[in-house]
C-alpha cells in the first residue's frame, strides 16, 4: 500500500536524487551525530577542515550513520537499542524515509550500503533473545524491507562492505542485553563474540573467533582498508587491569593479529575502544578510548606507535595526512605527524562516531 | 570559520563568567600536592638506600602514601603519560597480580632488576606503592633478604623518578597549560570550560572511587562481606585513605569553586566527621552484621557528597561529566 507520505517521498526520490551528488551537500567529508546545548540531537556534515556543511535534527540520541556510495544520502541510526533509522537528504536536510522495523526488532546503531547503493544492510537484534539479524532494505523502492539473514552471532554491532565487492563483514559483539533497559549485560561469562563475513545474499563465508581467554573481548567496530584489510576494535568485559588487546587486524583466509600497547599504556584505554579508522595513507590505524581520554595509533601490522591525549575523545575518521577526531567537549582535532592539534571547537557534544564519507 | 567558533566560545564565557578559579586550583592544590609526593617518594628512596629494615622504612612509605592520597584523584595530564598513574597505584588488584608477581620475581631472583632501569620492564603490578606495601608488611616477604631489598630499592627509585617527572612537568608547563585553558594557542584546553571539566571530572570520579572501591569492595554484600578486599589493610590504612581522599577532594573543591556551595560544604564535613568517628582502620567490622552499618553509613556520606557536587558544583562551574567517557556502545 502506498501512503501519501511514501508517495511524496518516492516522488522526491525519483525526481531529485539522480541529479544530485555529494557536492550538492557542500562536499562533506564526514558525518557525526551530536547533542546540542539545548539537549536536542542532530546529525552534522563536516568538511575536511572540520567546518559544518549541514545540520539535520534527530528525534533522539544518534549513534552512527551509513553513507550512500554516490548519492548525497545518509542513513542515521539511533543509539542502540534503537527504533529509528532515517534516510536523510544531506543536500537539503530533508528526512526522505523512516525505516520501519519488523515487530520485536531493534537497530543496533550501524548499517552499510551495497556497492551500487541499491541495498542497505542494517545490524539488528531480536529484542527478546539478542540473536543477531542483518536486515535488507531496497534503497531504490522507498527502503522497503526486502529480506534478512542471521548475523551468526549475538548482538551484531558494526557492519561494513568489503571494498570492490558486495561481501559484508559483521562484528558480532556477543553481548546479550536485558529486556527491561535493553542495555544491562546478561552473559558476560558465556559471551562468544565473532567476526563474520557474508556474501550479499547472506551466505556465511568465514567466521573468526578469539582464543578462549579473550572471549570477553566484544568485537564491535570496524575499519576497512581499500585492499580488504579489516581492522576491528574491541571492548573488554574483563578486568581492565589485565590490559587486554583491543585492536585486531584480519585479512580473509588468514589468522587475526591482535595488538596492544605496552602494559602501562594499554591500561590507559580502560579496556575500551570506542571507534576505529585507518589513516589516509592506510599505513596506520587509530583507536579511541573516551574513558581514558586517549587515541592509540598502531601501524597496519599491529605495532604500537603512539598514544595521544584528548578528553572524552570518541569519534575517529580518516584524513589526508592521518586522522580526524571528535569529542564530547565539541572539539574536532587532526592527528598528523605524531601530533594531535585542534581544528575547531563547537558548542555541542560529539557522539560516538565520526563517519568518513566516500571521496 | 575556525576563528568564528572560537570567538563565539569566548563571547559566551565573557557574558557568563564561570564561578571558578582554575589558577587557584593549580597553585594551591595541584602543584603543592605533586611537590609533596615528589619529596616524600625521594625520602623513601633515600631511606631504602640506607636500609631495607621495615621498621624504619614503614614511616617513609606511609608519608609517601599520604602524599599520594592528596593527588590520587587527578587522573589527567602528566601523571597519565606513559601510564604513570597505574604504575604508582596498581589497585584494585582483582586477581592478586601484585603478590603473585612479587613472589615470582623473588623466587626466580630475576636479575632484570639489577640492570639500570630494568624495573621499567617488569609488570606494573610489581611496581609502585601497593607492591611496596606487600614487601614491607606481608609476612610472606622478608624485606631484608638481599634480593628483596634490591627489589625494594629498585621500586622506590622508580617511584621517586616518576613522582619527580610528574611534579616537574606540572611546574614547568602543564600547570600553565591548565591555568590558561581557552587562551589563544592553548591546544590542550580549547576553552576555559574544558579546563574546568577535567577538574570537575576528577572530583566526581574521586568521590565515586572512594565510595565504590575503597568502601564498596570491603563492604561487598550483607551476605558476603569482603574484609580482605580492603585497600592497604596490611598497613592498616584503609580508613585513613578514605579520610585523606575526602579531605583532598574537599580541598580541590574549595580552591576551584568561587561561589557559595553550602550543601557541598556540609556534605564534605559530614563525610569527614563520620570517618573520624569510625575507629575501624581496616574495615574488618564489615563482617560483623551489627557493626558494618557504620561503614555503610560512611559510604552513604561519601555518596551524598557526590550528589551535592553533581547538583551544586556542576552548575556553578557550568560543566557536566563527559558525554562519551561515562558511557559505552
Amino acid at each position: 500500500m502506498t501512503t501519501r507520505r511514501g508517495f511524496m517521498a518516492s516522488l522526491l526520490a525519483a525526481s531529485a536524487l539522480p541529479t544530485l551528488s555529494w557536492a550538492d551537500a557542500g562536499n562533506p567529508r564526514y558525518l557525526a551525530a551530536a547533542r546540542e546545548p539545548d539537549g536536542g540531537y542532530a546529525l552534522f556534515g563536516l568538511g575536511a577542515e572540520g567546518q559544518d556543511t549541514f545540520r539535520v535534527p534527530l528525534p533522539a540520541r544518534g549513534h552512527a550513520a551509513a553513507s550512500h556510495p554516490h548519492k548525497p544520502l545518509a542513513v542515521a541510526f539511533a543509539r542502540r537499542p534503537g527504533t529509528y533509522a532515517l534516510v536523510i537528504d544531506c543536500a537539503d536536510g530533508h528526512v526522505l524515509h523512516h525505516l520501519a522495523l519488523p515487530e520485536g526488532r531493534r537497530f543496533n546503531g550501524h548499517g552499510a550500503f551495497s556497492a551500487a547503493g541499491d541495498v542497505l544492510h542494517t545490524s539488528e537484534i531480536e529484542a527478546e533473545t539478542g540473536e543477531g539479524i542483518i536486515g535488507l532494505w531496497d534503497a531504490t523502492r522507498n527502503y522497503r524491507r526486502i529480506g534478512e539473514f542471521a548475523s551468526a552471532g549475538i548482538g551484531p554491532h558494526e557492519i561494513a562492505r568489503l571494498p570492490g565487492s558486495d561481501d559484508l563483514v559483521v562484528a558480532n559483539g556477543g553481548i546479550r542485553t536485558a529486556m527491561d533497559d535493553e542495555r544491562t549485560k546478561l552473559n558476560r561469562d558465556t559471551m562468544q563474540p565473532n567476526l563474520s563475513y557474508f556474501s550479499a545474499d547472506g551466505e556465511l563465508l568465514e567466521q573468526i573467533t578469539l582464543v578462549p581467554e579473550l572471549h570477553r573481548n566484544s568485537i564491535r567496530h570496524l575499519a576497512l582498508r581499500a585492499d580488504g584489510l579489516v581492522a576491528f576494535a574491541m571492548q573488554s568485559e574483563d578486568d581492565a587491569a589485565l590490559a587486554p588487546p583491543l585492536l585486531g587486524l584480519h585479512r580473509r583466509g588468514a589468522r587475526p593479529v591482535l595488538a596492544a600497547a605496552p602494559e602501562a599504556q594499554q591500561m590507559r584505554m580502560n579496556g575500551y575502544a570506542g571507534s576505529i579508522a585507518f589513516s589516509g595513507d592506510g599505513r596506520q590505524v587509530a583507536l579511541t578510548s573516551p574513558h581514558g581520554g586517549v587515541v592509540s595509533v598502531f601501524d597496519a601490522a599491529g605495532q604500537f606507535q603512539e598514544m595521544l591525549t584528548r578528553s572524552d575523545v570518541s569519534g575517529v575518521g580518516t584524513a589526508k595526512d592521518g586522522f580526524m577526531t571528535t569529542d564530547g567537549l565539541g572539539g574536532l582535532c587532526r592527528i598528523a605527524h605524531d601530533t594531535l592539534s585542534p581544528l575547531n571547537s563547537a558548542p555541542r557534544a560529539w557522539d560516538n562516531h565520526l563517519v568518513t564519507l566516500p571521496v | 570559520m575556525k576563528h568564528f567558533s572560537f570567538l563565539i566560545a569566548a563571547l559566551t564565557m565573557a557574558a557568563c563568567p564561570a564561578a571558578a578559579d582554575l589558577a587557584k586550583a593549580v597553585d594551591d592544590h595541584i602543584l603543592p600536592g605533586y611537590a609533596a609526593f615528589a619529596d616524600s617518594t625521594a625520602s623513601l628512596r633515600d631511606a631504602a638506600a640506607e636500609s631495607c629494615a621495615p621498621q624504619t622504612l614503614k614511616s617513609d612509605w606511609n608519608a609517601a602514601f599520604d602524599a599520594w592520597m592528596g593527588v590520587s584523584h587527578l587522573r589527567f595530564g602528566p601523571v597519565e603519560e606513559e601510564g604513570r598513574s597505574v604504575i604508582i597505584a596498581f589497585w584494585p588488584d582483582e586477581r592478586g597480580m601484585t603478590p603473585k608477581g612479587l613472589s615470582g620475581l623473588i623466587a626466580d631472583e630475576d636479575p632484570i632488576i639489577d640492570k639500570p632501569g630494568g624495573i621499567k620492564d617488569v609488570s606494573v603490578a610489581v611496581r609502585g606503592l601497593y607492591a611496596l606495601e606487600f614487601l614491607l608488611y606481608d609476612p610472606e616477604f622478608d624485606a631484608t633478604a638481599p634480593y628483596t631489598c634490591t627489589l625494594i630499592r629498585a621500586v622506590t627509585a622508580d617511584l621517586a623518578d616518576i613522582a619527580a617527572d610528574v611534579s616537574d612537568a606540572w611546574q614547568n608547563g602543564y600547570g600553565e597549560t591548565l591555568r590558561t585553558a581557552g587562551a589563544e594557542g592553548n591546544s590542550t584546553y580549547l576553552t576555559e570550560n574544558e579546563g574546568l571539566q577535567v577538574l570537575y571530572t576528577s572530583l566526581v570520579s574521586g568521590l565515586e572511587f572512594t565510595a565504590n572501591e575503597r568502601l564498596g569492595r570491603p563492604l561487598g554484600t550483607f551476605d558476603r562481606p569482603r574484609p580482605n578486599r580492603a585497600e592497604t589493610r596490611r598497613s592498616e590504612r584503609s580508613l585513613r585513605n578514605v579520610a585523606l581522599s575526602v579531605a583532598a577532594l574537599q580541598e580541590l573543591t574549595d580552591t576551584l569553586v568561587d561561589a557559595p556551595i553550602p550543601e557541598t560544604d556540609a556534605a564534605f564535613e559530614r563525610a569527614a566527621q563520620t570517618s573520624a568517628e569510625l575507629g575501624d582502620p581496616t574495615f574488618a567490622s564489615v563482617a560483623d552484621p551489627g557493626a558494618r552499618l557504620k561503614v555503610e553509613i560512611l559510604q552513604q556520606k561519601v555518596k551524598a557528597a557526590e550528589v551535592a557536587v553533581l547538583s551544586e558544583v556542576g552548575p556553578a562551574l557550568g560543566v557536566s561529566q563527559g558525554f562519551n567517557a561515562g558511557d559505552g556502545d
